[in-house]
């Protein structure tokens, strides 16, 4: 349904402006993250030292959107639907952020393993990637486009990116065993495994944050309720 | 008469349990009003348009919805204050401790005293002093005892929460004091009767920030003994302030439900639209 505009055109202009930041948050940590790939797959420094150089620049647009999302919970105290969207904006950066770290994280990593000669073990990181991109890349978008189908897609997808991740960590642990004088790159390998899987995880928390802006619903933690329910259940 | 109408049930003051979450719909137990099939008319202008509700007992209901919308005059329909004004009608039925407000056989002024209501504009009597504000409602009623009198002039004074400002100037004028100060003293008289609910007809439309926080704390603590029913303009105040939320639109009720609910994900577009800013 069409969107009616509001009584007061500065919230609307408010409300874009903060959305748009976010946006560009998410293209910026889109790029950083698939520069410290690039860096790792390219052996390239350089991309490497960018994807570290320009967390910079996100931290402060991090700050930035914090700042605009209080400003406009002080001045216009939005309610319902408004309400939702803006928390839901703050509560994205914060995670936009933490990917953004995480692409830090390659990116120092890939340097190290850079000044290596080449792990065959690389070709497990490139589907992860892709696959935490992919999930990535559509929680922004079902925010954007308040699509609460889309965002409700992502959480089963991360758990193909967990098995992912436990699949490179047991064969990573293989190699460790076969090619023990590798040990420090396959280290390195799995904590950048890890880094994609802490990615699809934001990417989760990001989808789970959009239905909440659209549906006002609370899809977080739901697989943990029956474990919680067993854990005070009397015995019998 | 008030013979005819039968006491009030007693109803449980509830504590919170801040763990379980408010149900989206009033309690069904023990509602103050059982409204039903309502509509009212000034003139050949219907007002109030076939509204039905249940409001709870010792909650606060908030009513909102645009200027003209008729939640004034729902709320006067509560204790028939509307019949004040020439050429109204009313049809439907508004059950309070059982009995229909609009039978024949009840009183309207005994339904006042029950049903007590305070105003937009503090309004105190302006030749009588604070203690006489207070009291005036008890010595029309014929209560002539020095004692009870005393008692419950602290007490309605404690109650909405002016006790310690004006304690010592009781024989001065209801007038010398300041326009929060004034209604709070109309809540005092309104309480003075003991009555069962309280209709509050934009208390602090004309307060500053300050005293509609008094207000507003006042509120809160009267619940845990009265019905409430505020009409306001302040969507913020209704939140802040009120257990149910109703929503009024041209006369009729659009939605009813828990404030936190009307809030943060009401259920009809209106209701939206309304409190979102985006109305009109």
């Amino acid at each position: 349904m069409e969107e009616k505009r509001h009584i007061l055109g500065t919230f609307d202009e408010a409300l874009r402006s903060l959305r748009e930041n976010v946006l560009m948050m998410a293209s910026l940590t889109e790029r950083n993250l698939n520069h410290a790939i690039a860096g790792l797959l390219q052996r390239d420094d350089e991309l490497c030292a960018l994807s570290i150089a320009d967390d910079a620049e996100i931290d402060e647009l991090e700050k930035q959107i914090d700042k605009d999302g209080i400003d406009v919970l002080l001045r216009f105290q939005p309610v319902a639907s408004d309400l939702r969207r803006v928390v839901s904006a703050i509560k994205m950066n914060s995670n936009l952020e933490r990917v953004a770290d995480q692409a830090v994280s390659i990116g120092r990593r890939a340097r190290k393993l850079n000044q290596h000669p080449p792990l065959q073990e690389i070709e497990l990181i490139d589907p992860m990637h892709r696959h935490a991109v992919a999930m990535l890349r559509d929680s922004v978008d079902a925010y954007m486009r308040e699509d609460a189908a889309l965002a409700r897609e992502i959480k089963p997808r991360d758990k193909a990116l967990d098995e992912m991740n436990s699949n490179a960590g047991r064969t990573l642990t293989e190699r460790m065993g076969d090619n023990p004088e590798q040990l420090r790159g396959y280290l390195n390998l799995m904590f950048i495994a890890r880094c994609l899987e802490r990615v699809g995880d934001h990417a989760t928390n990001i989808a789970e944050d959009a239905v909440y802006a659209v549906a006002a619903e609370d899809i977080r933690h739901m697989h943990k309720k029956p474990a919680i329910e067993e854990q005070h259940s009397p015995e019998v | 008469m008030i013979e005819t109408l039968p006491a009030m049930q007693t109803t449980r003051v509830r504590t919170v349990d801040f763990m379980q979450p408010l149900t989206d719909q009033p309690q069904p137990d023990a509602p103050a009003f059982g409204v039903k099939n309502l509509s009212m008319w000034y003139g050949a202008k219907e007002a109030i348009k076939n509204v039905t509700i249940d409001v709870p007992a010792k909650r606060v209901t908030a009513i909102i919805g645009p200027s003209g919308c008729g939640k004034s005059t729902f709320l006067r329909c509560l204790n028939r204050m509307h019949e004040l004004v020439p050429r109204t009608r009313v049809e439907g039925e508004v059950l309070f401790a059982g009995q229909n407000l609009y039978s024949p056989d009840v009183d309207p002024a005994m339904i006042r005293r029950r049903i007590g209501m305070v105003f937009q504009k503090s309004n105190p009597f302006p030749t009588m002093s604070i203690a006489e504000n207070v009291l005036v409602g008890l010595k029309l009623n014929g209560v002539r005892d020095r004692n009870l009198l005393n008692e419950r002039l602290e007490k309605s004074l404690r109650m909405a929460a002016l006790w310690s400002e004006v304690k010592d100037d009781l024989r001065k004028p209801g007038i010398s004091l300041s326009g929060g100060q004034q209604q709070r003293l109309c809540i005092a008289r309104a309480i003075a009767i003991e009555p069962e609910v309280l209709l509050m007809d934009e208390p602090a439309s004309a307060l500053d920030p300050i005293a509609t926080m008094k207000i507003e704390e006042l509120i809160t603590e009267l619940k845990a003994n009265y019905t409430i029913v505020i009409v306001t303009h302040n969507m913020q105040q209704a939140s802040r302030c009120s257990d149910f939320t109703a929503f009024f639109y041209m006369g009729a009720l659009i939605e009813f439900a828990n404030t936190a609910k009307i809030f943060s994900n009401p259920t009809r577009r209106q209701t939206e639209d309304y409190i979102t800013g985006r109305f009109g």
